[in-house]
């Protein structure tokens, strides 16, 4: 599987840290964490193929959705939690994100970005945006709390979550200088590594 | 499928958890499959309460297939064609294994209620001196439903180096209070059989079929789900003609008082006793600060926890739990909620979920 954050997440992540993915689809990421980069991991997933393709990779995956809570994961510590593109789907997502924080000393987590140029135009157009951040039709998405770059900022801002790090992808879902240059209009999707302060 | 039954014999006998010795004992053994050249294909089957040797197949003269055979088998979840399976009756047990129904060596009495306590780790124990007499040094994995499990669990804890892979199958690391009431209830009834005897009941000739039966049948509801037995029984009134006893009504009475019957008469009412104390008592972590993750520090099997929605005898919290504990241990530990909807018995019935994860576990 290509996932776009693959190469992003190995950049940040220190050998043989201790690993909790969130939605971890088929153990792809953790796989490759493992391989390269001597991790333990768990990934969490409720998929039933998703948990199967883990099994086969030798990837300890838990089935759980991540809906219910998190909270019997408190007494549990890792190095980092990959959050990729599920935080906008639950049901309090700043309160996931500080509860994540509380059990892992960093998390990496995506964002959708609603003001991202086209998202605006689409909007301006009379039409719910549809792009490759945000590919489902307004009747068919998971997603529930959508937000731009900005509003994610400012949420970090006042939850205290430390950015050590940000890098915002285009449309591509592909690292962009360009993007960089105003994330809040020119970037699809930023990803985040957050600590607590 | 090449399948053997054998009655090992291990005259050097075992130091029990309790202190007792036995000095001599049996076990009785059904394997499955074949042992490859590098001996790296063996499996470790542990059976629940009411469990045997006989897991799968039919042997000798078995008139039905074994308790698993649903997924022991060539191309099942636990394929014969590639692994191993080594399956004994549990020391204390009644179907060949020494336990209180064998004659004791020291005074060629039967054991009766003097038959010792045997715990989890006994089990554990005699099953790893079953290894190293088969001359295996590893189990490729150790797995097994409901007490079974408990053993897959205690083997990693107990034998680290001796087990690569261990499926821990509607299970929990402890009986909960409300396992441990309705085992005393089943007990209680058997104790009160007047053919009881305080235990001695074969020195007297009888047996407590009544209070076996009773326990077994409460029992049995356990290892229902709600929505199981009014799928298959509803409030249908049995049909008169093949009523078990003419106080029956309903066609759950029936069946209960159908399965009660056959239990007792196959079943040692001290085994019961035995089998169901064991359970009670199992809670590895009671050694260590009742912190399972510590219980679970030097585990270095892979560890794959699975529970069933429809379970509420060991609910899939209770495998959560232990997964938790795992992670926390920073064991390579999964876990799985499946559908199945026969209860607590979920775990001895094959579907295409159970099986392609434990064929994935596996082969890992």
């Amino acid at each position: 599987m290509n996932n776009p954050i693959t190469d992003i997440v190995k950049n940040w992540i220190q050998p043989s840290s201790n690993i909790i993915d969130f939605g971890c689809g088929d153990g792809s990421l953790l796989k490759e964490l493992r391989d390269q980069k001597q991790t333990v991991g768990y990934g969490i997933e409720i998929d039933p193929i998703g948990i199967a393709l883990c099994l086969d990779k030798n990837i300890s995956v838990i089935e759980k959705n991540i809906d219910d809570g998190i909270d019997e994961f408190s007494d549990c510590n890792f190095d980092v939690a990959i959050m990729a593109s599920s935080i906008q789907c639950l049901k309090e997502p700043n309160i996931a994100l500080g509860k994540i924080l509380n059990l892992s000393n960093k998390c990496i987590v995506t964002i959708p970005n609603l003001g991202y140029w086209r998202c605006r135009l689409a909007l301006m157009l009379g039409r719910m945006p549809v792009t490759p951040s945000l590919p489902s039709s307004w009747y068919g998405t998971e997603n529930i709390h959508l937000c731009t770059i900005k509003d994610f900022e400012d949420l970090c801002d006042a939850e205290g979550f430390i950015i050590e790090d940000s890098i915002h992808l285009n449309k591509e879902r592909k690292q962009s200088k360009i993007a960089a240059i105003a994330p809040n209009l020119l970037s699809s999707e930023g990803v985040y590594l957050l600590a607590r302060k | 499928m090449k399948s053997h039954r054998e009655l090992h014999n291990f005259n050097s006998g075992i130091k029990l958890e309790s202190g007792e010795v036995l000095s001599t004992f049996d076990l009785m053994v059904d394997t499955y499959g074949e042992l490859n050249s590098d001996k790296s294909n063996a499996i470790l089957v542990c059976h629940a309460f009411s469990g045997s040797h006989h897991a799968a197949g039919k042997l000798d003269n078995d008139a039905k297939s074994g308790w698993w055979d649903e997924l022991i088998g060539p191309d099942k979840a636990i394929d014969t064609n590639k692994f191993f399976v080594v399956s004994p009756n549990n020391l204390g047990g009644c179907f060949g294994s020494t336990g209180p129904i064998s004659i004791c060596p020291e005074n060629n009495e039967v054991y009766g209620k003097n038959f010792p306590n045997i715990t989890v780790l006994d089990w554990v124990n005699s099953q790893e001196m079953l290894l190293s007499k088969l001359g295996i040094s590893s189990w490729a994995c150790v797995l097994g439903g409901s007490l079974g499990g408990m053993q897959a669990l205690q083997w990693t804890i107990t034998f680290p180096g001796k087990v690569k892979r261990a499926a821990v199958i509607a299970a929990a690391a402890k009986a909960s209070s409300q396992n441990i009431a309705l085992n005393e209830v089943g007990r209680e009834s058997i104790r009160h059989d007047t053919n009881f005897y305080g235990g001695d009941y074969l020195k007297n000739d009888t047996f407590p079929k009544d209070g076996l039966k009773t326990a077994r049948m409460l029992a049995h509801i356990t290892y229902l789900s709600e929505d199981n037995m009014n799928k298959r029984f509803g409030r249908k009134i049995q049909d008169i003609e093949s009523r078990v006893d003419e106080l029956v009504d309903y066609e759950v009475e029936n069946y209960l008082q159908y399965k009660g019957n056959k239990f007792s008469e196959a079943f040692d009412a001290n085994t019961y006793i035995l089998m169901t104390r064991a359970m009670d008592g199992f809670d590895p972590a009671k050694d260590f600060n009742n912190e399972l993750q510590e219980a679970l520090k030097n585990v270095t099997a892979k560890l794959l926890i699975i529970g069933f929605k429809s379970d509420w005898l060991f609910p899939p919290e209770r495998g959560k739990e232990m997964q938790i504990a795992a992670m926390q241990s920073g064991i390579n530990s999964s876990y799985l909620e499946l559908d199945g909807q026969q209860g607590h018995d979920s775990f001895l019935f094959t579907n295409e979920r159970y099986k392609k994860n434990l064929e994935a576990f596996l082969g890992s």
